[in-house]
């Protein structure tokens, strides 16, 4: 996947139209990332908004040079959720904090834990590692805990979780070629 | 410090990517990022798997998120518009400082101009009345000069005054002579003497030995004229000869006479 730089160009010199297009692209990823980590719709759906909010006040800051502007929207929406969770009365002002703490306890209407694609054919403990850090905004030192694995496992789940990933899309990739070489 | 294959093993490159990393870890990644393409390759690598994960445990969100995005960069950038309102206002304050100082200007131009003409008319009247003064100060000058010369010759001890009173022609007239002999000088006053129709005029003449010498004509207009001093005279004479004077005195009109 290659970014469009042509797009991200017209973000910076503040084109709301180029917002909308980048919105329409990345929206359903990000708001996948904000309500694993949240766990809870309206503050999703509130931390999805600010992401893109901040995403336009700050895409001067973005070089493409540094990475991808998925990697850097990633980094802002998890920070976002990360900074609301550590400070929950900022966020939702205009609900009642007593709801909004029964809310964690009760389970999405959408099944957030349950992941897709690629991730369900690797092997159970590498897809936990993908999940803790990616999907559940744990830092490395965190999910290490959490999986009960010394940290340099941890790190090489993570390595290998990645690898096996690519080998799955090449896989697919190549199905995908074939598939298209004999439909012409 | 930290080299390509550390960073690959470590999976630091990772906690790069999911932001884990500290201000200054962060500084040395894209340090090493900027020199090493082979790791820019494999930070690439990465970044697109992450990206894959995403996208295919992507939610969409529900749909109102969008417009409240666009409403809010929109009223985000109605009030950037309104910031360069309180510049126009600041342009058209600066603009009334402007145009107020150049009333000022105009105004204190105007009155130092109306200063400026006043003084000039009065230094003209100052001058012209310098230059009446000096003139007056020239002509009492010359009175003075002409009076002081007077005096002088009157108030000499050599000087004789001598009354001629008119006869029966002309009763009401008097002149008065004054005779210097030994400056030779004869001064006349003539106010005294009746006044002449215009075609007519006094003339003076000096006896000697029994014949009369032109000693001139009398002005009319004059308080006191010098006269020719005739050596030998035994007497002055007034006479009323044709205007412009005679070469011969006319004695039937002799109207005065006085003895040396």
């Amino acid at each position: 996947m290659q970014d469009n730089l042509e797009l991200i160009q017209r973000l910076q010199q503040k084109d709301s139209k180029a917002l909308s297009e980048i919105y329409d692209h990345y929206s359903g990823a990000l708001y996948g990332v904000i309500l694993r980590i949240c766990k809870n719709e309206a503050m999703a759906q509130d931390l999805l908004q600010e992401t893109f909010v901040k995403i336009w006040e700050k895409s001067n800051q973005y070089d493409p040079k540094k990475g991808k502007f998925f990697t850097w929207s990633y980094r802002i929406a998890k920070n976002q959720t990360l900074n609301s969770l550590r400070n929950p009365n900022k966020l939702i002002q205009n609900e009642d904090l007593s709801v909004y703490i029964n809310k964690t306890d009760e389970e999405p209407k959408i099944d957030i834990q349950e992941l897709d694609g690629s991730l369900k054919q690797l092997e159970p403990h590498h897809q936990k590692a993908l999940e803790l850090v990616y999907f559940n905004g744990l830092t490395h030192r965190e999910a290490h805990e959490e999986m009960n694995v010394p940290l340099g496992t941890f790190k090489s789940y993570v390595k290998q979780a990645l690898k096996k990933l690519r080998e799955v899309y090449q896989k697919e990739l190549l199905i995908l070629w074939v598939l298209t070489e004999m439909v012409i | 410090m930290m080299d390509r294959n550390t960073i690959k093993d470590t999976g630091i490159l990772e906690q790069y990517l999911l932001g884990e990393l500290s201000e200054d870890q962060r500084t040395q990644v894209e340090d090493l990022l900027r020199e090493d393409a082979d790791l820019r390759d494999y930070l690439g690598k990465i970044e697109d798997d992450f990206e894959k994960i995403a996208f295919e445990n992507a939610i969409t969100p529900p749909a109102h998120i969008k417009s409240n995005v666009l409403n809010h960069i929109t009223d985000t950038d109605e009030e950037v518009i309104i910031i360069p309102r309180p510049q126009k206002n600041q342009l058209v304050t600066y603009l009334a400082i402007a145009a107020g100082l150049a009333m000022v200007f105009m105004v204190s131009g105007l009155w130092l101009y109306t200063q400026w003409q006043d003084a000039k008319e009065t230094l003209e009247v100052v001058q012209n009345q310098t230059n009446d003064l000096r003139d007056r100060i020239v002509s009492l000058e010359n009175n003075l000069n002409e009076t002081s010369k007077w005096y002088t010759a009157i108030n000499n001890p050599n000087t004789v005054k001598l009354i001629l009173k008119g006869n029966q022609i002309s009763p009401t007239s008097s002149a008065i002579t004054y005779v210097n002999h030994s400056e030779k000088t004869v001064i006349l006053n003539p106010q005294g003497l009746t006044k002449l129709t215009d075609a007519e005029t006094y003339q003076m003449w000096a006896d000697v030995d029994g014949e009369m010498i032109d000693m001139g004509v009398i002005p009319s207009d004059q308080n006191m004229i010098v006269m020719k001093y005739i050596d030998n005279a035994e007497s002055i004479n007034i006479t009323i000869e044709p205007k412009g004077g005679n070469d011969h005195p006319t004695v039937e009109r002799l109207i005065s006479n006085v003895l040396l």
